[in-house]
């Protein structure tokens, strides 16, 4: 039987104390993370970028959702629950920055600094449609992003962004509306 | 939705309203997808252990904080009283210390209680030499951990 020193004790001792932060912290196992983060995450930085209004605060945000829906504690039903309350995290992340010291909202905000593709035919009017969304309210591009880029139902949708069901459909009508307005105004 | 705005999609159906602005978002979205640069998942499942651990050692480590408050408090207590004993066999004589105990027992004669008896003396000491053994006790106990 191999010696067993005093520094070896300590050292697995460590090792489990290490193990059980990991396990206690964390509810998804780091396969599963893997796979559902780079299921989301293109898509999710997507909606911070849009619903923000400012790339960096998508970059600043991306990891603190995933790491407040590892440490959630939610047992998830689906796949579609747990994005679900990805994007509820998302949101309120957003209106959190958004209640802070940096001016994320301002009226009539211009998001023509971010990046156009050069070379294209539609970069004009890939710039209105940034900007007519720069001029809707939060909840109103919230909506409309996860309605048509994410294809969200009007009860998927209202659960991330905490309103009734039966008020989407009058909110997305109102929305499109004034989106489509802004849009025909432009053009 | 502004008076201009409403004046300029009045003339368009819900269906047409709708295809606009489906088409719009979904370009958009193909685009923000095409920028999007998030770290990798290694990275981030790297960092978020790294916190987890990080708050958990935090929230360890606020027991022991109050340990060591308590424990530091019964020092200076039991520092006080040798203090004071120490000065009071400095100072004093024995007929000092007879006065005092005299007209300390004078003045609880009145009392209900009997401070001055032998073993409410005794059942005080063995009291607070309690409280200062456990104080000591739970840091070592902690402290260990």
């Amino acid at each position: 039987m191999a010696d067993v020193t005093c520094l070896d004790v300590r050292r697995l001792h460590a090792d489990v104390l290490d193990t059980d932060a990991a396990d206690v912290a964390l509810a998804m196992d780091e396969d599963a993370f893997r796979a559902f983060y780079d299921r989301t995450s293109r898509a999710l930085w997507g909606y911070l970028s849009r619903t923000s209004g400012d790339r960096q605060v998508a970059d600043d945000l991306l990891q603190e959702c995933y790491y407040r829906l590892l440490k959630s504690r939610v047992a998830f039903e689906s796949e579609a629950h747990r994005r679900n309350y990805l994007y509820r995290i998302a949101t309120n992340l957003v209106r959190d920055a958004r209640r802070g010291t940096r001016p994320l909202f301002a009226e009539g905000l211009d998001v023509s600094d971010l990046e156009a593709p050069q070379g294209q035919a539609d970069v004009e009017q890939r710039a209105d449609v940034r900007r007519a969304m720069g001029r809707l309210k939060p909840r109103e591009r919230a909506l409309l992003w996860l309605a048509y880029a994410q294809g969200s139902s009007h009860s998927e949708i209202a659960g991330v962004l905490g309103v009734k069901t039966a008020s989407i459909k009058l909110l997305l009508f109102r929305a499109r509306r004034k989106l489509a307005s802004m849009l025909e105004a432009r053009s | 939705m502004s008076r201009k705005d409403t004046n300029v999609a009045k003339d368009l159906t819900d269906a047409e309203i709708e295809a606009i602005v489906a088409e719009s978002i979904a370009a958009e979205a193909a685009m923000a997808s095409a920028e999007a640069q998030p770290p990798s998942s290694a990275i981030v499942w790297w960092r978020t252990q790294m916190r987890a651990r990080q708050e958990a050692a935090q929230l360890a480590e606020r027991p022991i904080t109050i340990v060591h408050a308590l424990s530091i408090a019964a020092g200076i207590g039991l520092m006080l009283s040798v203090i004071g004993y120490a000065a009071a066999g400095v100072k004093g004589s024995l007929a000092w210390i007879t006065g005092v105990w005299e007209s300390t027992a004078s003045l609880a004669a009145g009392l209900p209680l009997d401070l001055t008896g032998r073993w409410m003396s005794l059942t005080l000491t063995l009291t607070l030499v309690s409280v200062v053994i456990a104080s000591v006790a739970a840091y070592v106990i902690y402290a260990d951990e």
